[in-house]
């Protein structure tokens, strides 16, 4: 029977091509949206790296002409950490480069290790960044004070970056060239996502901030208690202003930042859902109109069928299997486009996500025509093979 | 092989009552080639699709091939008829979409068969009505007598005990309805095919054994 179902499709493949079509769209569009959904979630699952609950994000912009004099900044930026590290609910303060996390700013650049190249993220952190966001070490140690005169400047590299230049091996105490300059590994940090749940971690680097760090350093890590009350950010604040007394001060919980920074991820994936959406109720539509019309065009091919034996399940199951077997034309036709992603490793996606994705397009399109042929195939059941036969 | 005791058919509608048929009583014999005629109307389809147990009766009892036809499933029915009814209509009823050789194989479809046991029986099929020529011909290539010799191949390949013929000439010319009435009178005479056959056209009944005439839904000869 399915010979017979697949002969009798591809002999009407003419008629058939609009529908066809419409349904290597869906597909494509289909494919678009699960390769979205299942990259982000396999992001989601990865763990986060870091402690974000009980950390403020405080960008200061100190007023231009205020560095001229670098002793006395870096004086005053050190009078601000004791002062804050003062507070008691304060629990840890690290100064780190603007791309801390949830932030928009990215910094890369290429890391050379044998003559092997990975575009990697920059961030120049200080020596309580660890402590502050709870990192998790996987190898070695942070850098301290301790490195600050080291034959070669100390760098931490994460998980990402290890797996590119060290797989299976100890990275600590490699030696890594970023530009011109050589690094060595002090230690390896589970990968942070700092740029939200649905982002792919990167390879990423953390330089040691120097002692003048602080002067161009315009964000502040502070992790507190959880504890503290609702005025705990009013009395930062006031700490902040009483010591950089002409600097503009911003307050954000890493909290808020995370729900903000996870919606930019987001607002694509809903808008290709939306569009996705729409275009599925039309092709779920127009198969079930094609369907009804074909049926009650085929009146008297299924009163012969019901004549010479079928029954009335059989012609059901018939209508139902047809429009699989049409599926089928174009998810080959679909399939063999989509597959051509992970071959050509189109946007450095993982291939796993691109094969999920193709199995549950096929099988989203495939549970779509089954759900819009059931009503036309059970109307087909019960055409009357009597009347149906004498119309003609 | 058919028997039809006291058969009525009544549609009803909301306002409307129509009596189609109208206590007939009809013994077929086994190997008999019985012709019905009547004005149109008179319920000769009706009689044929009850007789094909495509359409219930509203009172009276058909047994068929000595099996009583009342109270079978959908299902059954649907066997029975596979395996013991074969069908001709006037307008052929071929699937334009398949070929001549595919319309042939249609009925060996909804029952256990290999692909090459239907190819065969297929072939013979056509061999029989003088087309074994045209299998991959499609219905719209082939002329009139041409495609109702096809449904004769396909209301035979199951090799039923009965073929029901509704008209199966109507739409020929007389050289053509003459062959294809041939076919049906070689069946009947070479492999003891019983066949019923609904006809307007006296000459061809003149070649059957037997003719029943309707009236308005009641048998008058």
């Amino acid at each position: 029977m399915l010979m017979h179902l697949f002969t009798l499709i591809w002999n009407k493949k003419k008629q058939h091509s609009l529908v066809i079509l419409e349904m290597i769209i869906s597909f494509m569009v289909l494919f678009a949206v699960f390769t979205l959904i299942v990259y982000y979630f396999t992001n989601y699952r990865k763990p986060m790296g870091f402690r974000y609950d009980n950390v403020l994000s405080v960008s200061i912009s100190l007023p231009p002409g205020s560095t001229a004099n670098k002793d006395s900044a870096a004086q005053v930026m050190q009078t601000l950490k004791r002062t804050v590290l003062a507070l008691p609910e304060v629990k840890g303060m690290s100064y780190v480069s603007s791309n801390s996390p949830f932030s928009m700013n990215t910094s890369n650049n290429v890391i050379n290790h044998n003559n092997q190249e990975v575009m990697a993220m920059y961030y120049t952190v200080d020596d309580a960044y660890p402590q502050v966001l709870g990192v998790k070490m996987l190898e070695g140690r942070w850098f301290n004070a301790t490195d600050a005169h080291a034959k070669e400047p100390p760098v931490v590299i994460n998980e990402t970056l290890k797996e590119n230049f060290f797989p299976g091996e100890n990275a600590v105490g490699k030696i890594l060239k970023m530009g011109d300059e050589p690094h060595r590994i002090t230690g390896v940090v589970q990968t942070l996502k700092d740029k939200g749940d649905y982002v792919a971690s990167k390879a990423g680097t953390y330089k040691r901030a120097g002692d003048d760090a602080p002067l161009w350093l315009s964000r502040i890590l502070i992790s507190y208690d959880l504890n503290t009350d609702a005025g705990f950010e009013g009395r930062l604040f006031k700490t902040f202003s009483s010591v950089l007394k002409t600097s503009s001060i911003e307050i954000e919980y890493l909290t808020k930042k995370r729900v903000s920074t996870n919606s930019v991820s987001l607002i694509p994936m809903i808008l290709l859902l939306v569009v996705g959406g729409f275009l599925i109720i039309n092709v779920a539509l127009g198969i079930f109109g094609v369907l009804w019309y074909s049926v009650n065009k085929r009146r008297a091919e299924i009163g012969l069928r019901r004549a010479v034996g079928a029954s009335g399940s059989g012609i059901s199951g018939q209508i139902v299997s047809e429009t699989l077997v049409l599926s089928t034309f174009a998810l080959l036709i679909g399939v063999f486009f989509a597959i051509q992603f992970p071959l050509l490793n189109l946007f450095n996606m993982p291939s796993g996500v691109y094969i999920t994705a193709i199995v549950l397009s096929v099988l989203f399109i495939y549970i779509l025509v089954v759900i819009c042929a059931f009503y036309p195939g059970r109307q087909a059941a019960q055409i009357y093979p009597a009347v149906a036969l004498h119309e003609d | 092989m058919i028997h039809l005791q006291n058969i009525e058919k009544v549609y009803r509608t909301d306002t409307v009552e129509t009596q189609a048929l109208n206590a007939i009583n009809l013994e077929v014999a086994k190997g008999e080639f019985l012709s019905i005629m009547g004005p149109s109307g008179c319920g000769k389809s009706t009689l044929l699709n009850i007789m094909g147990l495509l359409d219930e009766p509203t009172s009276g009892s058909i047994r068929i091939a000595d099996s009583t036809a009342d109270r079978l499933s959908d299902k059954q029915l649907a066997h029975f008829r596979n395996r013991t009814i074969g069908f001709i209509f006037q307008s052929y009823h071929l699937i334009n979409d398949l070929r001549v050789l595919d319309n042939v194989e249609l009925p060996l479809l909804y029952r256990k068969s290999t692909a090459k046991e239907r190819k065969e029986l297929a072939l013979e099929a056509l061999e029989k009505v003088g087309l074994s020529n045209r299998t991959k011909h499609f219905p719209t290539q082939l002329s009139g007598g041409q495609k109702q010799r096809v449904a004769i191949a396909r209301a035979i390949v199951g090799k039923p005990n009965i073929i029901l013929a509704d008209e199966p000439t109507g739409n020929l010319d007389s050289a053509m309805g003459n062959d294809v009435m041939d076919i049906l009178v070689r069946l009947n005479k070479d492999e003891g095919t019983t066949i019923v056959m609904v006809t307007h056209d006296e000459n061809m009944a003149r070649k059957t054994h037997r003719l029943v005439r309707l009236f308005d839904g009641s048998q008058v000869q």
